[in-house]
């Protein structure tokens, strides 16, 4: 222990004039310091003002105008294109209503038992093809979504010659939700302690029961979130349905004929030439913002639900 | 081991001198019934003891009394916690230091502070970190800078190991020199106090005796209050010594206060006696 | 969360680590099959939606080669199809975005951390994620209806009146409503949640003791965000930057509803014009053949800046990961 700490005092009046010159410069120095906090603070305030004023007045202004758009017929009817001569019918929306519903439920009907097997195959194994397919599905987590538009178009529209159709853009929308439903699976399986797999497979338990009967259930509110997600990202979007979906005028269930969506209807009536055309679109979108902010919150509360059993 | 051993016994045997409080000299900071709250939940009350300068007061007692809260309320740290009130009256030198003329960052450029674990700042070098509370304080001239700094590091007993590579980062060193970076980076403001909340509950055991030793000759220039977890620092390295304890509202309260040899020997408060004797705690 | 710092569970291993060294045939059951088929499946998908738009665009790539990036005329339906119009227009819009939703976003995420009483915090976290969800049409919307005859009447006029206005801005007169400027506040405006919501995390995770040493060593509020907390968290902030501008660069209905729709290669931010995704929209529908082949090869070029773009910040954001791990 002869190495431990040999001090070197410095000589007192050295040591003095250095706290001196310290104490001297930081108080100097303390009224700008402190002012320049103020300052600073007061900016990153502003820049919260800023922040929120558009979005506040885009909410607002989607509430006011979209809310006196809406009435029954909204719902059930047609739309009906305006004329010179009756420049104000514009019949409902009910096309792009039911377009919207069955594209979602195609979509999901794929996206999730092949997401969530996905995800639960990333999650429960080690291998090459499992790290890989984790990038991919990352990386097309974040891919722009119209080259979802246009895989829908070349693949189903084009080369199997389907035509445009609901079944086509339920596609586009189920590669969209793929990834994001397999990295919420994966995480909320990963998430489920060891000690329960443990617990299934000491007790005799093949691995796949262990998976279906232990895992699975804990980690359902997980899925569920991811799904509800993935669901509330498709149901908004645009431009993938934008190239393949047809843009049809009825309240069509069926896969394979053109529908209309509800994001569609928005981009295609915000540029009418009719101010009422333009005014209905502030409806459509109301809606599709309740839509997606439901499905949001909805998720939200099945998240924090998990975390309250957990705790 | 067993040369330090001994060493700490002799260490023991140092501060074991009998010193009433009549003869403890000038006082550092004053605490008069100081008691901190969260949102209305007391977490520690009755403080009222003196902090003598020139020694080693340390706070003891077992977890959830307080000891922590108590040492933070010292430079204002729970300022920064919403809904935490500090009632009663703290001074330093005579200021109040929460109603007295004295700023927040005057005060914590005069009372320092080493936290739990050693927390360099990761994007800085050696140098960088020593110097940034002077950086803080608008001190740029850079012979005052590298004086301080070799000053500090010197005092830390960190020269020697460290001279060469200032420019390294900090993450690079050991725990224990990192601790001991973070004292220089204190002592680099010169303070009058050096708050240390369990400076080597972090650390192994020889990192723990070399700060201990530092603790020692560091109090000739600065008064030391630190918090810990373990008796037998207490006793080793303290000469004033605060015992506080948990009330049955779970706040904690202080015991009693008094010089170390007292509190270990011959306390006047019997769960003082069972806490050092290991009864409880 | 992210998966990389929860570890694997390895669960469909076992039996096969049971059974000997190698997995056998007789440890996997139906259900390992079923996942099986899943898989390939995604990964059938994911090949076929890199292979598709490439192999679509493989008779421009033949026929005008790199015209496609430095041409610029766009001719229906024939071509010749230059793409240079649409990514000066990507360039520029996703840029002047990302420098709005950055010093807006990092002064908001900074007031969101710090300032903000604890109780509001979850409150204004939660709308920040709900405005990260309202679809991006609706924006587009708000900005083609509400801003742009604003911008026409009341902002373009004003800019102009700026000195060096005409280099910037473009000559008075000509200028639209809907334009690259539009476009990019537009672009910025639907950024900045997705921008606060990441910083806002990176931030938060900065130690507190970090934060609480440079306090105490008399360091101000304002000191202690900009030389110990933001220095800290820089990587990890500009790996939110390269996802926001991922996001502004693949950004489609928004842009072609407010940007205008014309295929310019011109810098004054007054007029109109388009990016790579927007064109995409807007050309589609009326176009066949060789245009579309046109099409999908500006749909390749995206492809490639988004994941480029999506590699370097998940590389950033894990990379701030480590260095917190270690502090």
């Amino acid at each position: 222990m002869s190495d431990l700490i040999e001090l070197e005092e410095l000589p007192v009046e050295a040591e003095h004039s250095m706290r001196e010159e310290i104490r001297r410069v930081s108080e100097r120095m303390r009224g700008r310091r402190v002012a320049t906090s103020r300052v600073m603070v007061a900016l990153c305030g502003v820049a919260l003002v800023v922040a929120a004023v558009p979005l506040v007045a885009l909410l607002y202004q989607l509430f006011d105008k979209g809310l006196s758009q809406i009435d029954w017929s909204f719902f059930t009817h047609l739309p009906e294109t305006p004329t010179i001569i009756a420049p104000n019918a514009t019949g409902g929306v009910s096309n792009a209503i039911v377009g919207t519903i069955a594209l979602t439920i195609y979509a999901s009907i794929v996206a999730i038992p092949v997401g969530v097997l996905v995800g639960v195959y990333l999650a429960e194994t080690e291998s090459k093809l499992a790290t890989s397919l984790r990038v991919v599905s990352q990386t097309m987590a974040g891919a722009p979504s119209i080259l979802m538009g246009l895989f829908a178009f070349s693949f189903l529209v084009h080369d199997l010659n389907i035509g445009f159709s609901s079944i086509a853009g339920s596609f586009a929308l189920a590669v969209l939700m793929l990834p994001v439903i397999i990295i919420s699976t994966e995480i909320a399986v990963r998430n489920v302690p060891n000690s329960l797999r443990e617990a299934g497979l000491a007790l005799g338990a093949k691995s796949h029961k262990v998976s279906l009967k232990v895992v699975l259930p804990s980690s359902i509110t997980g899925i569920v979130t991811g799904c509800i997600l993935a669901i509330s990202r498709a149901v908004g979007e645009t431009a993938p349905v934008l190239l393949v979906i047809g843009g049809g005028f009825t309240n069509s269930w069926q896969p394979f004929d053109p529908v209309s969506a509800m994001p569609l209807a928005i981009f295609e009536n915000a540029k009418s030439e009719y101010p009422s055309q333009r005014a209905q679109v502030w409806g459509i979108a109301l809606v599709l913002v309740i839509f997606v902010f439901l499905l949001s919150l909805t998720a939200r509360i099945w998240a924090s639900r998990k975390q309250q059993v957990r705790n | 081991m067993e040369q330090e051993i001994e060493i700490m016994t002799e260490i023991k045997s140092e501060t074991t001198q009998v010193v009433t409080p009549a003869v403890r000299g000038a006082i550092a900071m004053q605490l008069n019934n100081v008691a901190v709250a969260f949102h209305g939940r007391v977490a520690v009350r009755d403080c009222t003891f003196d902090v003598a300068k020139n020694r080693v007061t340390s706070l003891i007692g077992p977890s959830g009394s307080g000891k922590t809260t108590l040492l933070r309320a010292l430079n204002r740290l729970h300022d920064l916690t919403p809904g935490a009130k500090v009632s009663g009256q703290i001074s330093l030198e005579g200021t109040d230091i929460y109603r007295g003329n004295l700023t927040v960052t005057e005060l914590r450029t005069r009372v320092g502070m080493v936290f739990q674990r050693p927390n360099p700042f990761p994007t800085m070098s050696i140098y960088d970190n020593v110097v940034s509370g002077l950086r803080f304080n608008g001190i740029k001239k850079k012979a005052l800078l590298d004086e301080s700094a070799e000053a500090s590091l010197r005092s830390a007993a960190l020269w020697d190991s460290v001279s060469s590579r200032l420019k390294v980062a900090a993450s690079n060193l050991s725990g224990g020199e990192q601790q001991r970076l973070c004292i220089a980076r204190a002592l680099a403001l010169d303070p009058e106090v050096l708050l240390m909340d369990e400076p080597t509950s972090a650390l192994d055991p020889i990192a723990t005796l070399h700060i201990e030793e530092l603790m020692k000759t560091l109090k000739s220039r600065v008064t030391v209050v630190i918090v810990t977890h373990n008796m037998q620092q207490a006793a080793r390295i303290s000469d004033d010594c605060a015992f506080l304890l948990m009330g049955e509202d779970r706040a904690g309260e202080l015991i009693e206060f008094d010089t170390t040899e007292k509190i270990f020997n011959n306390p006047d408060d019997s769960r003082t006696l069972d806490y050092t004797l290991g009864r409880f705690g | 969360m992210s998966v990389d710092q929860i570890p694997n569970a390895g669960l469909l291993e076992y039996e096969a680590v049971m059974v000997g060294d190698k997995p056998t045939v007789t440890s996997r059951t139906w259900y390992h099959w079923l996942l099986l088929t899943a898989v390939i499946l995604f990964a059938a998908v994911s090949v076929g939606f890199v292979g598709t738009i490439f192999w679509s665009s493989f008779p421009t790539w033949a026929h005008h080669g790199f015209t496609l990036l430095t041409g610029k005329g766009w001719v229906s339906p024939d071509g010749p199809f230059g793409g240079l119009a649409m990514i000066t227009g990507t360039l520029e819009t996703s840029l002047i975005a990302l420098v709005i939703a950055v010093i807006i976003g990092l002064g908001t995420a900074i007031s969101i951390v710090f300032f903000i009483p604890r109780r509001f915090r979850t409150v204004v976290a939660t709308l920040v994620e709900l405005l990260a969800a309202i679809p991006s049409v609706v924006y587009g919307l708000w900005g083609l209806l509400v801003i742009a005859p604003w911008m026409e009447v009341t902002v373009n006029p004003w800019l102009n009146s700026w000195p060096f206005a005409k280099g910037i801005f473009g000559s008075p007169g000509q200028e639209f409503g809907t334009s690259l400027l539009l476009a990019s506040v537009v672009l910025g405006i639907m950024i900045l949640p997705t921008f606060v919501a990441i910083s806002r995390e990176v931030i938060a995770v900065v130690p507190q003791d970090l934060m609480e040493a440079s306090l105490s060593l008399g360091a101000t509020r304002w000191q202690m965000i900009r030389q110990v907390v933001l220095p800290t968290a820089k990587i990890g902030l500009l790996g939110a930057t390269f996802l926001a501008l991922a996001r502004a660069t693949g950004e489609t209905v928004a842009v072609a509803l407010v940007a205008g729709s014309v295929a310019n290669a011109q810098f004054h931010l007054l007029y109109p014009g388009t990016s790579i995704a927007a064109w995409i929209a807007t050309e589609f529908g009326e176009s066949q053949g060789k245009e579309i082949s046109a099409l999908m090869a500006l749909g390749v070029l995206l492809m490639l800046v988004n994941v480029c773009l999506a590699l370097i910040s998940r590389a950033l954001v894990n990379r701030q990961r480590r260095i917190l791990a270690k502090v």
